[in-house]
């Protein structure tokens, strides 16, 4: 486990009453430790590196507000549920660590917030598996994105109503629980609009070679490409995409794109003209955001990264919540996080109490040729943003009452 | 065209980038005895050495012979200061110490050029398809494959022509005979480490632009070098091309055929190959 302190606001402020009063001995608040678990090393570690930043970040953002200090702890998972299983127990059990935030692998999410939820912990997160605010939600875990089924209404819905002659669409998805669940929410948006879904190839999680798949839908006569996958198999196979002039021949939507980091490790000439889903980007004009990327930008003198962002807003959400519950007791945390409205980075943002999904806008964007760029950073624009989410007569989610 | 002969001839594409990424893999294992579990990172360094020469230089054939280079040196290095006390050890030490490489390289990387994958354009000459039929294909990627051929050549040539490859050859049979007759079998063992680890670190260069440079290539590709070593025969050198043109085709039929099976196909290959054929298809060891 990596320490690091990075505010000490009670120590300053207590500094100075303790040199009027030096006799008295004055308790010192115990401070608010929040660990932070993400893989900051391994095939992962990119997730890590920018989610620390969005902490540090929070940390900045967040000042002096809760009248204690803020002890900011990494849990390096290395990419491994596992080894995240057991450092989490381990922070649980020796550590009594109830405040947890982050990981970027739904594996891990969800092995470890079964761990917090037995230790009576708080714990928020922002990956896309469906079963975090569904069928294995608990009273202990909160979740910022969207999950599969806003991703694909917010991308879909919009691009088939204004695209009338899309009528053939072909799926390449990547075979594992998150893959099947885009490809699920698809189909049933695809089916009402009368679309023809024509064909589908599964690809394996560890597939690097896509020009398969590919010569599959070029042969399929279809007007979209529809990418149902996640990081960098979605990397992969846009930029075997791009150099097979798919482009060329038929739309390429990407329901779930992680943002800015993608678009750089791609470049605009593989990214322009796609249509992409994003959980969050820089350039959405929302107050929540202004503030966000000035703290950020002051910092760390770039633009935010989508796990910065995400990070950002988790950890803001969980010291607020200390702060307005006046105690980090997990009880009293998971109260105030419920049916809490605050200006969130992507808008007005909520969090639901009964599966504890946070209701926020997803944006469908789209990828710009470099020439219409406006700064190097400037991939894409926003065509519209849309907060879908699965209603609750509908929902999976059978939350145990407090 | 039909989507069939479009596939196969894509597979055969692919197949050749194996072939150049497992080669290195085959030659060393075939003279030194060591099982290379750092050829993944050798090949991940090789995709960030031409990615930095080329971008640097601006010449893509620069990015290409760093590729090689940085690579060879890498490998000269280990083989010199690490694997060299090792030849007389069991498997096991030379496997701790290859895997341990790996990490140092691939930990190196990120330190130098920090986890994000990253962009590697492919140059401007070599852009753009070429139509087969209905199908586009590449350009890139049918330099890669011509590119492959074109050094799978020359290594026949130098080690069925050359007085190198015969030292070779030789210590592949016997390395004491070989030091009886007054050859400098430890100079040999390096040089051809070297050149094991310089066609890994080229196969990243040619790799790179096809599917950028990131960290994590390293552990994916020693995967499919494996692979295709064992199903083509460890120590020989049409091994590797066999068994690289057959995993290529394979995994792109199976495309079309079987999508979701298309990986699992080829581990199924080598599962069979291992079974009825221990020792590859032309496997010497």
């Amino acid at each position: 486990m990596d320490r690091r302190s990075l505010l000490s606001v009670a120590g300053i402020s207590l500094a100075a009453p303790s040199l009027i009063v030096p006799t008295l001995v004055r308790a010192q608040p115990r401070p608010f430790v929040y660990h932070s678990v993400n893989a900051f090393s391994g095939p992962f570690a990119v997730s890590g590196k920018y989610s620390d930043l969005g902490v540090r970040a929070a940390l900045k953002a967040f000042g002096n507000d809760l009248g204690r200090a803020i002890d900011y702890r990494r849990i390096d998972t290395e990419g491994n549920p596992a080894i995240a299983v057991r450092k989490v127990q381990q922070a649980i059990g020796q550590d009594q660590a109830r405040h947890f935030g982050g990981a970027a692998l739904s594996n891990e999410a969800l092995a470890i917030m079964k761990e917090i939820g037995q230790a009576g912990g708080v714990y928020l997160t922002y990956v896309g598996a469906d079963e975090v605010t569904g069928r294995d939600c608990n009273r202990s875990t909160f979740r910022w994105s969207l999950p599969t089924y806003g991703a694909v209404h917010t991308v879909l819905q919009p691009l088939l109503q204004q695209n009338p002659k899309w009528k053939r669409i072909y799926t390449i998805t990547g075979q594992y629980v998150f893959g099947e669940a885009l490809l699920r929410n698809a189909k049933a948006v695809m089916q009402p609009q009368g679309v023809q879904h024509i064909g589908n190839s599964y690809h394996a999680l560890a597939e690097k070679e896509f020009s398969g798949y590919l010569g599959n839908a070029m042969s399929s006569g279809a007007d979209v490409l529809l990418v149902l996958n996640f990081g960098a198999n979605t990397l992969d196979l846009l930029r075997q995409a791009a150099a097979f002039g798919i482009k060329r021949r038929m739309a390429v939507v990407v329901v779930w794109f992680s943002g800015l980091d993608t678009f750089q490790a791609l470049g605009a000439d593989v990214t322009e003209g796609m249509y992409f889903g994003l959980q969050y980007w820089h350039g959405q004009d929302t107050p929540g955001n202004r503030a966000f990327l000035k703290v950020f930008r002051e910092e760390f003198k770039e633009n935010p990264r989508f796990y910065s962002a995400a990070d950002y807003q988790i950890a803001m959400l969980m010291f607020d919540a200390v702060r307005r519950a006046g105690s980090d007791t997990p009880a009293e945390l998971v109260k105030a996080l419920e049916n809490h409205r605050y200006e969130g980075l992507t808008g007005e943002e909520e969090i639901r109490a009964f599966d504890h999904q946070v209701v926020k806008n997803y944006l469908l964007v789209r990828g710009k040729g470099k020439a219409a760029m406006k700064d190097a950073d400037d991939y894409a624009d926003i065509l519209s943003t849309t907060r879908a989410v699965v209603p609750q007569a509908a929902s999976d989610c059978k939350m145990t009452p407090a | 065209m039909n989507i069939y002969l479009f596939q196969a001839l894509n597979g055969l594409g692919v197949g050749m980038v194996y072939f150049l990424l497992s080669v290195g893999l085959s030659i060393i294992f075939g003279l030194l005895g060591v099982v290379n579990f750092a050829h993944g990172a050798l090949f991940l360094v090789g995709a960030y050495a031409a990615m930095s020469v080329g971008g640097a230089t601006g010449s893509f054939v620069a990015g290409l012979l760093a590729s090689f280079v940085v690579v060879a040196l890498i490998g000269l290095l280990g083989e010199r200061l690490l694997l060299r006390h090792t030849y007389g050890m069991p498997h096991e030490a030379q496997i701790l110490i290859t895997v341990g490489l790996a990490f140092v390289l691939t930990e190196a990387v990120v330190l130098l050029f920090g986890p994000e994958p990253r962009q590697v354009p492919v140059p401007e000459g070599l852009a753009g398809v070429l139509m087969l039929g209905a199908y586009p294909v590449p350009i890139y990627r049918v330099f890669v494959a011509g590119v492959c051929a074109l050094i799978g050549a020359a290594l026949w040539l130098l080690f069925e022509r050359t007085l190198f490859g015969a030292r070779v050859r030789a210590g592949n049979e016997s390395a004491r005979m070989l030091s009886l007759l007054g050859i400098r079998v430890k100079r040999v063992y390096a040089l051809t480490f070297a050149l094991g680890a310089g066609l890994a670190g080229l196969a990243g260069g040619l790799a790179a632009p096809l599917r950028g440079a990131d960290p994590a290539m390293g552990a994916e590709a020693v995967v499919i070098a494996f692979v295709v070593v064992v199903l083509g025969g460890i120590g020989s050198f049409s091994g590797p091309l066999v068994g690289g043109l057959l995993i290529g085709i394979t995994q792109s039929m199976m495309s079309t055929l079987w999508p979701e099976g298309a990986r699992l196909a080829i581990f199924l290959l080598m599962a069979a190959t291992l079974l009825f054929l221990p020792k590859g298809l032309f496997g010497r060891v």
